[in-house]
């Protein structure tokens, strides 16, 4: 019975405290979301993906370092209290989110996988960059796409490889690259496990800055910078009608709008946003988390009492 | 998409000219008076066509309104982004309802739509083109 008390209590507090930060997020988003349009893509992206992954990530941390610690340290052990109404009905809704969560990523990666394998029929190796090996694929869409979670591939189609120059191809195949070094699949294999409603325009906002940090990875000069934009103007008119599947990362996945914006941005082409002039964004995360533990370090004690008070009340 | 598009209020477009005209003033002060909006000058209207016109915009659930004073204070009550969105949402619904074929005004808007995007794609290449020649231009001694 402790045991089944502590897995209740630890999924009932996961709840609360993913769905406040989920909804806390969600408001700020809606009110700022605006804002930071014109920083560095990379640091935009990085803040856009902490965002929708913080209510994973905090109710997780937290349920490890408080709930559980706090429920071990001062629940008598020995007690035949019963698990409760309030930590029952919230921890069925967390089993529920968690659930669905995992549902929805499997669904997405064998998603994934089925269209992926249905494209690869008949493919032959074009190259090998960096251990990603390119495909060159029968299909005419996707153009170019990246596939692959451990073992990432670059497709290219037979069509889109003729319409393009060889510097053009460069440029799109680096920009795929730059995708691969930020484990762009995983992050959205992440996201279908993160559920919580309305987060599809924080998930665009991400997508978009994503794709704006690989043209920035992708581009070293001005010359790179239109190589890439006609690349990307060419293979938008081989765009697919249908939506990819979620866990690819397609050079051209938006809407025309989108490719507008992003060929604009690359005909103003400066060389200072080049990466090399991003400051480490996670340097700002370690500093928070210091910051954070050596704030919380001296009162570790109390906020243990604090939280086995709330777990008792939420018990009776 | 009904859902989102459908209102109880009339698009822009249904409005008046000087209705037009006072909802744009009124969405750029926030809210005013009627004296208020005279007092800019831009109007060059007699007090009550203005009082007139925002009672019929109240009526017409585009504006709110509180007592203060003798007068009222008058605000939006929809944004301007809801006001066009509602604008398109109308012009999608009479197109869908122009034939009686359910499939062929959505064959129209995917053509329509298709056509801009080419149209820009066009553009955009030219664009593309034309920094090309600029920098080999710039490259060749």
């Amino acid at each position: 019975m402790f045991l089944l008390r502590g897995i209740a209590v630890s999924l009932a507090f996961y709840v609360l405290v993913y769905c406040g930060f989920s909804i806390l997020i969600l408001s700020a988003w809606e009110l700022v979301g605006s804002c930071g349009q014109y920083c560095v893509a990379r640091r935009r992206a990085d803040f856009l993906f902490t965002l929708r992954v913080l209510p994973l990530i905090g109710a997780g941390l937290f349920v490890l370092a408080f709930v559980v610690p706090s429920f071990v340290e001062l629940e008598p052990h020995k007690s035949f209290e019963l698990v409760g109404e309030r930590p029952l009905a919230l921890g069925s809704f967390g089993v529920l989110f968690l659930g669905v969560g995992t549902v929805n990523a499997c669904t997405a990666h064998r998603r994934t996988l089925r269209a992926v394998n249905g494209w690869l029929g008949g493919a032959t190796l074009m190259a090998d960059r960096a251990g990603v090996p390119v495909l060159r694929i029968l299909p005419a869409v996707p153009a170019l796409t990246l596939a692959g979670i451990r073992a990432p591939k670059v497709l290219l189609s037979k069509a889109a490889a003729d319409l393009l120059t060889p510097a053009e191809l460069e440029a799109a195949l680096r920009h795929e690259m730059a995708h691969v070094r930020r484990r762009d699949n995983l992050k959205k294999l992440i996201f279908r496990f993160c559920v919580f409603p309305r987060t599809a325009h924080l998930e665009a906002a991400w997508s978009e800055a994503e794709e704006m940090t690989a043209d920035d990875a992708a581009v070293r000069n001005a010359r790179d910078a239109v190589e890439l934009a006609s690349a990307l103007i060419k293979l938008s008119r081989l765009a697919q009608v249908q939506s990819p599947p979620t866990l690819t990362t397609p050079l051209t996945q938006r809407t025309t709008a989108s490719i507008n914006g992003r060929v604009q941005r690359l005909m103003n082409w400066k060389e200072d946003r080049s990466p090399a002039f991003v400051p480490r964004a996670s340097w700002y995360s370690w500093g928070s988390a210091v910051g954070l533990a050596l704030t919380v370090a001296p009162k570790y004690s109390a906020i243990l009492r604090g939280l086995h008070s709330l777990t008792e009340w939420m018990v009776r | 998409m009904n859902r989102f598009f459908r209102s109880t209020q009339p698009a822009f477009a249904q409005l008046g000219p000087l209705e037009q005209r006072l909802m744009q003033e009124i969405w750029t002060r926030g809210h005013a008076t009627v004296r208020e909006l005279l007092r800019s000058g831009n109007l060059g209207i007699a007090y009550t066509t203005v009082m007139t016109t925002l009672d019929r915009l109240y009526k017409k659930q585009l504006l709110t309104r509180v007592t203060e004073g003798r007068a009222f204070r008058y605000s939006p009550k929809v944004s301007q982004e809801e006001m066009h969105r509602a604008a398109a949402g109308d012009a999608i619904r009479q197109l869908l309802q122009s034939s009686d074929a359910a499939t062929l005004p959505l064959s129209y808007l995917v053509e329509a739509v298709s056509e801009h995007d080419a149209e820009l794609l066009d553009e955009l290449q030219r664009v593309v083109e034309m920094k090309r020649r600029e920098l080999r231009k710039g490259e060749t001694p």
